[in-house]
């Protein structure tokens, strides 16, 4: 168990040189790939969110934080199969929509989803409607998130949203929104599920939205 | 009658004028995106249809900000700014264009884009279509935004003078322009006038990736920037001195030219706040920046007139009493939309020690989908705030977006104009 925390520690403090080595060091103990997400990573970044949150930690820290846990979880997804398969939380389409370049809030929560065990298909930026309906269906997706900085894009989240009812897919999928202009209320306004404020907001939405 | 430059002074001496002076313009982060400033001068009739707005800015997309609209707005102030754009290419050699939305445009001839099949169009440092492009605006987009051409590096390469390479002493030529636009302005108007030179900022992201540059080195990816600042420190730390000492040599040729004609210089533009909470911790900003800030802070203040201005968008409430002990005399943009940004609670607990520049109005949601009554409504009450006292120069919170109905900005500046004469009227929604 103290391994466990020491795995924790090391991601929270983002000593990703760390991470790997006693990920490394666990597994040639014996300790089973599937334990790591539930006993170290997921409580490692519910840690960072928190911190987030009552401002003791801030973008470097968390950027930090989740290199440390990736470091982590690369060395662990390939021995997550047959008896030590895991199963995600939910599988995210995630990206900026179209018109919009910035990346940087939707990768922190994207990073924050994956290490919450949720499974990402990051479309990346400038992301069409269509392009978001068809990783949906491809991928079997049961979440989108959606990113804008912009007041001259935000409004194209409205069309995804328009997009994936007029594929048939609108009761497959929740859908969330974010980004600086973002609001509950514009959330509410265009039909999406919910708003996540900030990445530990977003986590807790995802994982209520898939609960529902 | 109070003069605009006079007014402006007794608003940053924290006394109050005849009425709340207005800006529009006078930085690149009070300005007006080409689009609206075509619709609002078709809106006000000082243009016959078709006529083209100049870029001034090409990175943000803001159109010129005209002596006869300063007029038609009663605006304060006017900008003094250099030759230079983010993109390396100078303002200079005008040509039509035409954005997206379908405005006509003036750029500058060096402003040489390649249209990618999907549409997008991208711009190319100092204007060189054989370097790697460094500007994309996707297919009916607003503004550009660089184009991240991080090199691969190993840490032990890391160099200091990689991240400074786009920072250098202004030449005698661009010295020499600032001093004429200072005489002209200061001789021929009676505005108010703001100093900027946009490579002043420290670790602006939106300069980090260096767009200006046709192969930049160094640190120029964005989250690698973010990451180094807590884990590369001391290469940060150094980056920012070797530029703090180009900047104080810099500072210290324009006030040879251009002297106390200058009201306030904008010191800069980096962004320190997001939505809920500030970007880096406020220990951050006291350990690499603050020092930084404060030498050309405690140089101005100590040799020239001027009011030292700082730009940061979000939520910096925790870093407020910091930016003062810097010695900083004026915060813009004032995101009242961001947490814990009430303009009650700042006006109370920072007021009298710093002057609010900006803050008028929500640029996220009121102006650019709000009612005009709404707008008028939330510019009374920015006043209400913001007006008592002095210590307030009125804009919108950062610049006038694209999409903006003008009939939204007309309403914002003459309620602003009408609304903020002293003595204010505090008490009632009038």
């Amino acid at each position: 168990m103290a391994q466990f925390e020491e795995l924790q520690q090391a991601i929270i403090d983002g000593k990703a040189p760390v991470a790997k080595e006693l990920t490394d060091k666990m597994l040639a103990e014996g300790i089973r790939p599937g334990e790591f997400f539930p006993k170290a990573i997921i409580p490692a970044m519910d840690e960072v969110g928190r911190r987030m949150r009552e401002c003791e930690f801030f973008i470097p820290e968390v950027l930090i934080a989740a290199r440390a846990a990736r470091a982590s979880s690369d060395i662990l997804r390939p021995l997550l199969v047959g008896a030590d398969a895991m199963t995600a939380a939910g599988t995210v389409v995630c990206g900026t929509v179209k018109g919009d370049l910035h990346d940087i809030g939707k990768n922190i929560v994207a990073m924050m989803l994956e290490s919450a065990g949720f499974k990402i298909v990051d479309l990346g930026v400038d992301v069409t409607a269509e392009k978001i309906v068809n990783a949906v269906r491809e991928h079997q997706a049961n979440l989108v998130a959606l990113s804008a900085l912009l007041t001259t894009t935000m409004v194209n989240m409205k069309g995804v949203v328009e997009a994936l009812s007029a594929a048939g897919l609108r009761t497959q999928v929740k859908i969330m929104v974010g980004g600086a202009p973002v609001t509950d209320a514009w959330a509410h306004s265009i039909g999406a599920d919910g708003y996540g404020k900030d990445a530990p907001a977003a986590v807790e939405l995802a994982r209520q939205l898939v609960a529902a | 009658m109070t003069s605009s430059r006079e007014r402006v002074r007794l608003a940053l001496e924290h006394k109050e004028p005849d009425c709340v002076p207005l800006d529009l313009g006078a930085t690149a982060v009070t300005g007006m995106h080409i689009d609206t400033v075509y619709r609002l001068r078709q809106e006000l009739d000082l243009d016959p249809p078709g006529t083209p707005v100049k870029i001034i800015e090409p990175f943000q997309m803001l159109g010129e900000i005209k002596p006869d609209l300063i007029q038609a707005l009663a605006i304060d102030t006017v900008q003094v700014g250099g030759t230079g754009t983010a993109f390396g290419f100078p303002m200079e050699g005008w040509k039509e264009w035409k954005t997206f939305g379908g405005v006509p445009a003036l750029v500058p001839a060096g402003f040489n884009t390649q249209t990618e099949p999907n549409g997008d169009l991208l711009l190319y440092p100092q204007g060189d279509r054989s370097a790697p492009p460094s500007g994309h605006m996707p297919a009916g987009g607003y503004y550009f935004d660089v184009i991240v051409r991080q090199q691969p590096f190993e840490e032990k390469d890391l160099r200091v003078e990689d991240n400074l390479e786009e920072f250098s002493v202004l030449s005698d030529a661009e010295t020499d322009h600032f001093r004429r636009c200072a005489e002209e302005f200061y001789t021929h108007t009676d505005k108010a006038l703001v100093l900027n030179l946009g490579a002043l900022s420290l670790g602006n992201i939106a300069r980090v990736p260096g767009p200006a540059l046709k192969c930049p080195r160094g640190i120029r990816d964005v989250e690698e920037w973010y990451v180094s600042l807590s884990s590369r420190r001391d290469l940060v730390y150094k980056i920012f001195e070797g530029q703090t000492k180009i900047n104080l040599e810099n500072v210290q040729k324009l006030y040879a030219a251009v002297g106390n004609r200058i009201s306030v210089v904008n010191l800069t533009g980096t962004d320190f706040g997001a939505q809920n909470g500030p970007l880096v911790s406020p220990q951050t900003y006291r350990n690499l920046f603050l020092p930084f800030h404060k030498q050309v802070n405690d140089w101005v203040h100590r040799n020239t007139t001027w009011k030292t201005f700082i730009h940061s968008c979000g939520s910096v409430w925790y870093l407020v009493e910091d930016f003062i002990a810097a010695g900083f005399d004026v915060l813009n943009p004032v995101q009242c939309s961001a947490a814990h940004m009430n303009p009650y609670d700042l006006k109370s607990k920072f007021g009298d020690r710093i002057t609010f520049w900006g803050g008028g109005v929500d640029t996220q949601a009121t102006l650019p989908f709000g009612s005009p009554q709404e707008v008028r409504e939330e510019v009374r009450e920015r006043i209400r705030a913001f007006g008592p006292g002095g210590g307030f120069v009125f804009n919108a919170v950062h610049n006038i977006q694209a999409l903006v109905p003008a009939e939204n900005v007309l309403a914002m500046y003459r309620t602003a104009h009408e609304f903020g004469r002293y003595p204010l009227r505090v008490a009632s929604a009038a």
